[in-house]
C-alpha cells in the first residue's frame, strides 16, 4: 500500500465528507489503483445506490493522490494540484450499491507538457461500473 | 513517406479528431486557428500524431508550426 487511509488527506485536495477514496495501492509512471468502501454514511449514496458522478469523482481523487503521491517522491519540489480538464467517453455499466468495495485502475494514456490524458475504470469484483477518460491539468 | 502521403494522412485524421471539414485543411492555412485548439487540444492533437506518424512531438515543436505547411515539414524531418 503506498498511501493508507489515514494518511490520503496529505495528497488530495478533498476533505471529508467528500472523500472518494480510501487506499493507494499502486502508483508509478503508468498509472494508479485506488481501493473504495462505499459505507453508509456516503454523501453520495440515494437509496443505496451511488450516482454515476460520484464513481467519476472517485477516479479524479484517484488521479489526484496518485500524481501527488509521484510529486511526493520527488525532491525539492512544491506540491501541486492536479485539476479535471474534460471528462470524455464516459460509460457506466452498473451502479455501485451500499457496502460495495471498489477497485479502481488509472492508465496514464499520454502526457503533454502539465496535461495528463488518463483512462479509469472503476471495478467491483472484477466486474466494470464505470469508465471515462479524463485530461488532468497539475498546476 | 513523401509528402503527398503525409498531408492526405494528415488530412484524414485532423478532420476526423477535430470534427473539421478537410477542405479547410490547407497549406497555407493556420494550423492552431483551423483547428481551434485550446491548451487542453495538444494532448489529442499529440495521441493521433504518435498514432499515424509514430513521433511524440514536444512543445518546442509545437511553437515552430504557424501553417499546415510547417506541420508538414515538421513531420517529413521527424520521419526521416
Amino acid at each position: 500500500m503506498m498511501i493508507k487511509q489515514n494518511e490520503i488527506e496529505q495528497f488530495i485536495p478533498q476533505r471529508k465528507p467528500f472523500i472518494m477514496i480510501d487506499e493507494l495501492s499502486k502508483a508509478d509512471e503508468k498509472g494508479f489503483i485506488s481501493k473504495f468502501n462505499i459505507r453508509d454514511n456516503n454523501i453520495f449514496l440515494k437509496n443505496n445506490i451511488v450516482s454515476e458522478s460520484a464513481l467519476v469523482e472517485n477516479i479524479a481523487q484517484t488521479c489526484a493522490a496518485g500524481f501527488g503521491y509521484i510529486n511526493s517522491m520527488k525532491e525539492n519540489e512544491e506540491p501541486k494540484l492536479g485539476f479535471i480538464g474534460a471528462v470524455s467517453k464516459l460509460t457506466v455499466n452498473k451502479k455501485a450499491k451500499i457496502h460495495s468495495s471498489l477497485t479502481t485502475e488509472v492508465q496514464i494514456l499520454n502526457t503533454f507538457d502539465n496535461i495528463h490524458l488518463i483512462e479509469g475504470t472503476v471495478f467491483e469484483k472484477n466486474q466494470k461500473l464505470v469508465s471515462c477518460q479524463m485530461k488532468i491539468v497539475i498546476a | 513517406m513523401n509528402k503527398e502521403e503525409i498531408i492526405t494522412i494528415t488530412k484524414s485524421f485532423l478532420s476526423d479528431e477535430f470534427e473539421i471539414n478537410s477542405n479547410k485543411i490547407i497549406s497555407e492555412n493556420n494550423f492552431h486557428q483551423t483547428l481551434d485548439l485550446d491548451s487542453l487540444d495538444y494532448v489529442d492533437l499529440v495521441v493521433v500524431i504518435e498514432e499515424n506518424f509514430g513521433f511524440k512531438p514536444t512543445s518546442d515543436d509545437f511553437k515552430t508550426i504557424i501553417s499546415f505547411n510547417d506541420f508538414y515539414d515538421l513531420v517529413d524531418k521527424k520521419l526521416k
